[in-house]
């Protein structure tokens, strides 16, 4: 279904136009009737922690989003996480993140992955842009869309 | 000075002297003791004081332990009192006292005739003031204890409200939208949707249930429940535990077992949290009759003589005091940018 998109060009991309740090993908894998939500593909990364993590629904980033369908904007992560609270997300810590997007990406009104845009600043993710590349993801992430679609 | 307000000033210091809940001891340039009152006479051994007005040499030392400095709680090195170089106008010091054994006391030591080379001893007894400060610090413990353990309750709660009831309620929702579905297809779809649903459900509760305890650790031992709690870390957080175990899957006392799966859980999360690091080592062995844990990390590291507490600071707290439950010793050695070592030895002996 999704082989014959080259998603690690697509992450470049994004990398490269929004010029963020971190670019990660998260997709999930049939594995019977569980969900495995797992980073498949990162650009920008420092080490390959967020690859062996296996996201479960409703915890971390990826999990949240997942859950929720809805995307998620944490324009500073140091005001708005408590220090103790943040190992709670792993990849926030091993990438250094401080300021991110999560976006979820749809096909066929499903959840079918997880794109997570980061900035090593503080306040670099502003609204603004948070509102371009959900604006533009169809765009820039062909044959997904960032909401669900009403019926009919 | 008038003569009348000098001889005042006088029988106020005889009266202080003689009545004084503080002992005193006046010794001359060649430590020989000239006085002492009489509540310096109640604590110090009869011996050690004709020792001491006899001016033999390390007489003091029959009663004097040692003193507190910076490297030891109980020292002779540059001892007070026969090599006063640094300042000593306020230490403490241990004291065998007449009857009742070993006790710290806060002392000054000071020249008060430089031409005679008269000194002063001043004791002032510390049980009462230690008990108190004992007592706040427990007080201040069981009360941040009470807040870790209502921490962890809402955690928990949340949890359960967060994912076991939602799951729950979309599951019966779907239940109850099935009365109305007309085609086959459409219950199908919903029962397959419901079963998803369930599955899921039925992992999260596994996933809390062996967060809480894991049940491996009662049935199958340490050394198997360590293996799948490392499992665990690396699906969650991306950290890679390296395990060597040596024991050969052999049981221990359940406390035993609990206090090693608690303190290694506890280090590695810290290494998770404040260490920097995606790789830990793990090592559990036996040797000379005892079990050893071995947690290793090549972090960040951390300052362990400075109390700055990046946490609730109960975590430590609760590794030693775990490890003396069992009759163990849990040393951790770090430095700034050196990692960190943490090692507990519990003796399997006389049990």
């Amino acid at each position: 279904m999704k082989n014959d998109i080259d998603f690690q060009k697509v992450i470049t991309a994004f990398k490269d136009k929004y010029e963020v740090d971190l670019v990660a993908l998260a997709f999930i894998q049939p594995a019977q009737l569980e969900y495995v939500l797992t980073w498949q593909y990162a650009i920008g990364n420092i080490n390959n922690r967020l690859k062996r993590i296996v996201l479960q629904s409703g915890k971390g980033i990826a999990g949240q989003v997942f859950k929720s369908g809805k995307p998620m904007h944490v324009p500073n992560v140091v005001t708005e996480y408590p220090e103790r609270d943040l190992f709670n997300y792993p990849i926030i810590v091993s990438e250094k993140i401080k300021s991110f997007c999560a976006l979820p990406l749809y096909r066929k009104n499903k959840v079918q992955g997880v794109l997570l845009l980061g900035y090593r600043e503080e306040d670099k993710m502003t609204y603004e842009l948070f509102e371009k590349v959900i604006y533009n993801i169809h765009i820039d992430f062909p044959k997904y869309y960032g909401k669900e679609m009403a019926k009919n | 000075m008038t003569n009348n307000a000098h001889s005042e000033l006088v029988d106020s210091l005889i009266g202080m002297y003689e009545n004084s809940s503080e002992a005193f001891f006046f010794f001359n340039k060649d430590n020989k003791l000239l006085h002492l009152n009489p509540i310096a006479k109640e604590i110090v051994d009869t011996d050690a004081i004709d020792a001491m007005l006899e001016g033999q040499e390390r007489s003091i030392c029959q009663t004097c332990k040692g003193y507190t400095n910076t490297t030891e709680l109980i020292s002779c090195e540059n001892c007070y009192f026969s090599d006063p170089k640094q300042d000593f106008s306020s230490f403490q010091v241990y004291l065998d006292t007449k009857d009742i054994g070993v006790l710290p006391y806060v002392a000054s030591f000071h020249t008060i005739d430089s031409e005679k080379g008269t000194k002063v001893l001043i004791l002032r007894n510390l049980t009462k003031l230690l008990e108190t400060r004992e007592l706040l610090f427990k007080n201040t413990t069981i009360k941040q204890i009470i807040k870790a353990q209502e921490d962890e309750r809402k955690r928990i709660s949340r949890e359960l409200h967060d994912s076991v009831a939602q799951e729950i309620l979309s599951s019966l929702v779907d239940l109850r939208l099935m009365k109305y579905l007309k085609s086959p297809e459409e219950v199908s779809q919903k029962v397959q949707h419901m079963e998803a649903s369930l599955t899921r459900l039925l992992d999260e509760i596994r996933n809390m249930s062996v967060e809480l305890r894991p049940s491996s650790l009662d049935d199958l031992g340490i050394e198997a429940a360590l293996r799948s709690h490392f499992k665990w870390i690396e699906k969650n957080y991306g950290l890679v535990v390296h395990y060597k175990s040596e024991i050969k899957g052999k049981r221990f006392l359940n406390e035993i077992e609990t206090v090693v799966y608690r303190i290694c859980q506890e280090s590695i999360l810290n290494a998770l949290k404040y260490a920097d690091v995606d790789e830990v080592n793990v090592e559990l062995y036996e040797k000379d009759d005892n079990l050893i844990l071995k947690i290793v990390d090549d972090g960040i590291g951390f300052d362990t003589s400075q109390r700055v507490f990046k946490g609730t600071g109960l975590g430590l707290f609760g590794m030693k005091e775990r490890a003396e439950l069992v009759g163990g010793k849990l040393s951790i050695m770090s430095s700034m940018g050196k990692g960190t070592e943490v090692l507990l030895y519990i003796p399997l002996k006389e049990r």
